[in-house]
């Protein structure tokens, strides 16, 4: 199971069962918590619907009471080829 | 006593003072270690030098690095007990004296090389960045740093303290302005043309650089140092581009600033005290190699409310450099002060009023210079009021700032997201508003019947019954004056 999380300015941002894109940051323990990757992903307000954890914090960094479970479809690469 | 040349000599010197203290045991990079120096800024304490790091062995941290004024002593080879006005007027003489450029050292009397990651070891996760404030949008590489480039076409050299938040493990994401001087060449050259811009960040400067770093000063910066410290700065050229780096930084960071990529930044704890600026898509870094000194130190500026280095050092340089402008434009000031806990918003000028619209001549001044999108409020009181004790200053104003004739209000000036009282159009768009607070009696009044007189013990009675009180104070029965 991982843990990630994710900043929203409104929790509606993360519509349940859709296909969303978002940019979550990693809370596994370890040298690289709280580095960030963009997904293709979805969410659900079922905790035990997908393996992985997401807990949200808000525009200026509150934690939000409302948790998510998330499955990660895939990594969306914003980076242009040239950097990589 | 000489100015320190490395973060190292300034932590000694520090320790030696009783202005740094070391902690032995362990500390955790999250959130730990951004709360000890939280708390060391908002007691004033000694600054910490952790020098045990959670899944960090061999790395230590400075925290609060200038976040006194003793400290700001220290840094320039001062007496650590020097009053503010002898360190204000110490900056002034440094810094309208000789040049010292700096001098370019081989890269084996550099430290900052005596480790080097490149190609897939460069992972900006085997630094310990620490996660400053829970809460923030990321883990911040950059808090007490440089940010080193050269304009394309000037060639002049800019460093510049812009906070970097690490993104991935080769990403980091800033918050460049667009009024700073690396915002202007983004805008100016690099963005439209679609061409990256080398950087280079040092991490562990000397307090110098720091100060230079951030000091709004128009001398370039490499310069500015070595006036500030008596001797030239020490420079080495990065491994990766053709910029210099200070040689004894404990960390530095090589890449290029993407023009045609951006990612998320922020929220992080400012120096206004608040979280304000909104997170938002900023300025990209990309970080292609990585240098960093044997057991190196990463410093932390925590800021948040009074007081860190994003008031107290900054209050100190934004008011001197003011001074300087409104000497060099011939206006009578006697001295410019920002008090810290203002989060460096208010700008107290004392002024001699020989003249009808001084204050706003004073207060446009200061808007429109290149110091203006940082303050908003701007106080000119005149000369007889002692303009670093802010009872003498608080009512100047209470008393002389006609609230009809004496309050002059701009709309539509310079800003940053980062005003807390600013409107969320405003924060996302960089709009201020200014104000000047005229506490001068008007030159056009009878100086003789409608100028009130001050009624105080220093203004009120002749010298000889001044002396005599005093002489006699504690024969009166009172305790010692300190
Ligand atoms: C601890 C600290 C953090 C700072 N962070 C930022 C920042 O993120 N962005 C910014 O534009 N200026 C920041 N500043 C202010 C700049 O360092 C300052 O304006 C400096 O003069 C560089 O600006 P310039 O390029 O206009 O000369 C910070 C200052 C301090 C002391």
């Amino acid at each position: 199971m991982n843990q990630w999380e994710v900043f929203v300015n409104d929790i509606k941002e993360l519509a349940e069962d859709a296909d969303l894109e978002l940019t979550i940051r990693t809370l596994n323990a370890g040298i690289h918590k709280y580095t960030y990757k963009r997904v293709r992903c979805q969410v659900s307000s079922d905790l035990k619907k997908h393996a992985d954890q997401l807990q949200v914090r808000l525009g200026r960094g509150q934690l939000s009471a409302s948790r998510f479970s998330i499955k990660v479809l895939d990594e969306v690469q914003r980076l242009p080829e040239k950097y990589r | 006593m000489a100015a320190p040349r490395s973060n190292r000599e300034f932590i000694e010197a520090c320790v030696k003072s009783g202005d740094a203290v070391r902690i032995k045991q362990e500390v955790d990079w999250e959130n730990e270690a951004g709360a000890i120096v939280r708390r060391a800024c908002e007691l004033a304490a000694p600054a910490p030098f952790m020098e045990k790091i959670k899944d960090y062995p061999g790395f230590s941290y400075f925290g609060a690095p200038l976040s006194t004024y003793r400290r700001m002593a220290i840094s320039l080879g001062m007496d650590p007990a020097s009053p503010l006005p002898e360190i204000g007027k110490e900056y002034l003489k440094r810094t309208n004296g000789e040049v010292i450029p700096p001098v370019v050292v081989d890269r084996k009397d550099a430290p900052c090389k005596e480790n080097i990651l490149k190609g897939k070891d460069v992972d900006l996760c085997r630094l310990p960045v620490p996660l400053v404030h829970d809460g923030d949008g990321g883990r911040y590489v950059g808090t007490w740093h440089a940010v080193v480039t050269k304009h394309p076409v000037r060639g002049d050299v800019n460093w510049g303290m812009y906070r970097q938040m690490m993104f991935d493990s080769r990403t980091m994401s800033g918050a460049v302005f667009p009024f700073s001087d690396l915002g202007k060449a983004l805008n100016d050259y690099y963005l439209p043309r679609g061409e990256s811009c080398p950087f280079a960040t040092a991490i562990g400067l000397s307090p110098l650089a720091a100060m230079a770093a951030c000091a709004p000063s128009p001398i370039p910066e490499p310069e500015l140092v070595g006036m500030l410290a008596g001797e030239p700065a020490r420079l080495v050229k990065c491994e990766t581009n053709d910029l210099e780096v200070p040689a004894d930084a404990e960390i530095i960071l090589e890449g290029e600033i993407c023009p045609d990529y951006k990612v998320e930044e922020g929220p992080f704890g400012e120096y206004t005290g608040y979280r304000t600026s909104p997170r938002d898509f900023r300025v990209t870094f990309r970080v292609n190699c990585i240098t960093y000194r044997n057991n190196a130190t990463m410093t932390i500026s925590n800021m948040g409310v009074p007081q860190d280095e994003g008031q107290l050092l900054r209050s100190f340089s934004l008011g001197l450099e003011l001074e300087k402008l409104l000497k060099s434009q011939g206006i009578p000031v006697t001295g410019v002060y920002m008090h810290p806990r203002s989060t460096h918003h208010m700008m107290i000028v004392g002024v001699k009023p020989t003249y009808s619209g001084v204050a706003q001549q004073i207060g446009q001044l200061a808007f429109g210079s290149k110091l203006g999108p940082w303050f908003h409020m701007v106080m000119v009181v005149d000369d007889q009021t002692d303009i670093y004790n802010w009872d003498e200053v608080y009512h100047a104003f209470c008393t002389r700032c006609h609230p009809a004739n004496g309050i002059h209000i701009y709309r539509n000036a310079p800003g940053t997201p980062l005003y807390p009282f600013a409107t969320p159009h405003e924060r996302k768009h960089s709009i201020g508003s200014k104000v000047v607070f005229d506490c001068l009696w008007p030159t056009d009044w009878d100086k003789i019947n409608d100028v009130p007189t001050l009624v105080s013990f220093k203004h009120v009675y002749p010298k000889d019954i001044q002396d005599k009180v005093l002489a006699n104070w504690t024969a009166y029965g009172y305790p010692p004056v300190k």
